[in-house]
């Protein structure tokens, strides 16, 4: 099967054209804390994605083992993103309707800001243990350390600029 | 000094103690904050979307001319990748399209502070305001990810701001191989086990450094290593136990400020057993 173009494109849009001069070193995923659980590794994603193998890049795990530390990017010798990489995918994979428990959380969050203009904590939990009641022993286990030391906000906080917030999401999500 | 202060959301919950602390530490020195008035969150690391994570950033920058400190790595490090990003015009040109008040090319990334660099510049070698030296303390300094990337004044992978900011509070910086390793904790609601994997790997390394605390300069990392330490203890047989504080509730130890305002009640792990052996030190 020929590569997709145009979601190739669209990575490259996204992550940046330096992406081309990827060389395969595999200093990125020499270097991903949890490269171990990663397959693809952070190195083949970047393949996938020249290779315009929209399918294998934007469904798998890896996207969401990716803490975000950005040590890939710190040492890429090409000065490529590949935290970038995951962003875009992430972003490819979300608009085309792409359904999990890791899109759920990033889709909550995003939707708290929205909102309210801040993230409260407890309501964002509660929310994604609807759609990932497994999540429920750990959620347990620190609010139990959390509530006894008042460290959980009970009530949510708003700001005023709440209209300004939801323009910013909502317009520049189109760019 | 003065500077504006961006709390970040954790302030308001996990993260109250490092709030505190920073407060108290910045009145402590000298340093005048004047809170943003209208901070929105800055997206952590879940805003996968480099503009509208840009946006947010923007929001919160336009707020003010002077330069922002924040004591939260994520905030600093999307401030900062906002501010450069910020630099090329036509990112400019989307981002002021959607603001009510505007992002002034005049501001930049420099301007951007994390509180433990404000902190350093306000302490003097030697200064007299330390009137708790932290005599033999063996500190180990966890950077995590975000403070020194994306690449500013700090190296991504061998930062010493920390230990300087250590020794000059007269304490031991162990040689800790983790320092800028990640935590684990940006994906520990949805992957717990490998956050997990992570964040135990940190605190056994600093253990084995022989570390009697170890300070953080990030709510997110503040929250694996401590808030869940005893889980994680218990998760690989273990114990850890050693104190986990923010950089400004270290600081604000030497400076003699009080538990309360340091908010060293609201750590999981206590750190009292760690002061009684540091006051014992002083009197020596
Ligand atoms: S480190 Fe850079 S050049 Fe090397 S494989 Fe990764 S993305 Fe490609
Ligand atoms: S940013 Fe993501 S992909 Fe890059 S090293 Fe860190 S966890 Fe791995």
């Amino acid at each position: 099967m020929p590569g997709d173009e145009q979601f190739k494109q669209e990575v490259l849009r996204l992550a940046g054209h330096e992406l081309l001069t990827c060389i395969q070193c595999g200093t990125c995923s020499a270097s991903c804390p949890t490269a171990r659980l990663m397959n693809p590794s952070i190195r083949r994603l970047i393949k996938l994605c020249l290779e315009g193998k929209k399918e294998e890049a934007t469904h798998n795990e890896t996207l969401w083992l990716c803490t975000s530390c950005l040590l890939c990017t710190s040492r890429c010798p090409r000065g490529i993103r590949p935290k970038a990489v995951v962003s875009a995918l992430k972003d490819i994979a979300e608009r085309a309707g792409l359904q999990g428990k890791d899109a759920a959380y990033e889709k909550f969050f995003l939707e708290q800001i929205k909102d309210y203009g801040r993230i409260a904590e407890l309501a964002l939990t509660a929310k994604f243990l609807l759609v990932f009641p497994q999540g429920a022993v750990q959620s347990m286990q620190m609010g139990l350390e959390l509530l006894p030391r008042g460290k959980i906000d009970l009530k949510i906080e708003k700001i005023k600029g709440r209209d300004e917030v939801k323009k910013i999401i909502e317009e520049l999500w189109k760019k | 000094m003065k500077l504006a202060y961006y709390p970040g959301c954790v302030s308001k919950s996990t993260g109250k103690e490092m709030d505190a602390s920073t407060r108290a530490v910045s009145a402590a020195l000298g340093i005048e904050l004047v809170e943003l008035p209208d901070w929105n969150c800055c997206g952590a690391t879940h805003v996968s979307h480099e503009l509208v994570a840009t946006g947010l950033a923007a929001r919160n920058m336009a707020q003010t001319n002077l330069p922002i400190m924040t004591a939260c790595s994520i905030c600093y490090s999307n401030l900062r990748a906002a501010a450069q990003r910020l630099e090329e015009p036509e990112t400019l040109e989307k981002v002021n399209a959607v603001l009510d008040r505007k992002y002034s090319s005049a501001y930049s990334s420099a301007k951007i502070r994390h509180a433990l660099d404000v902190i350093l510049e306000a302490l003097t070698e030697g200064d007299e305001r330390i009137v708790v030296p932290l005599k033999e303390l063996r500190v180990a300094p966890y950077y995590g990810c975000l403070l020194t990337r994306p690449q500013g004044v700090y190296s991504p992978q061998f930062p010493t701001i920390l230990e300087n900011l250590i020794k000059r509070l007269q304490a031991v910086p162990v040689d800790f191989r983790l320092k800028t390793f990640c935590c684990g904790g940006p994906i520990f609601m949805p992957q717990e086990k490998a956050a997990d994997d992570i964040a135990f790997k940190i605190l056994a390394e600093a253990k084995k450094a022989g570390a009697e605390v170890i300070v953080t300069v990030c709510p997110l990392c503040h929250l694996m290593l401590d808030a869940k330490q005893k889980v994680l203890e218990q998760k690989m047989g273990e114990k850890i136990g050693i104190p986990i504080l923010y950089v400004t509730q270290l600081v604000g130890i030497a400076l003699g400020l009080g538990p309360e305002e340091l908010g060293l009640f609201m750590n999981s792990v206590s750190p009292m057993a760690m002061m009684e052996r540091v006051y014992a030190r002083l009197s020596e």
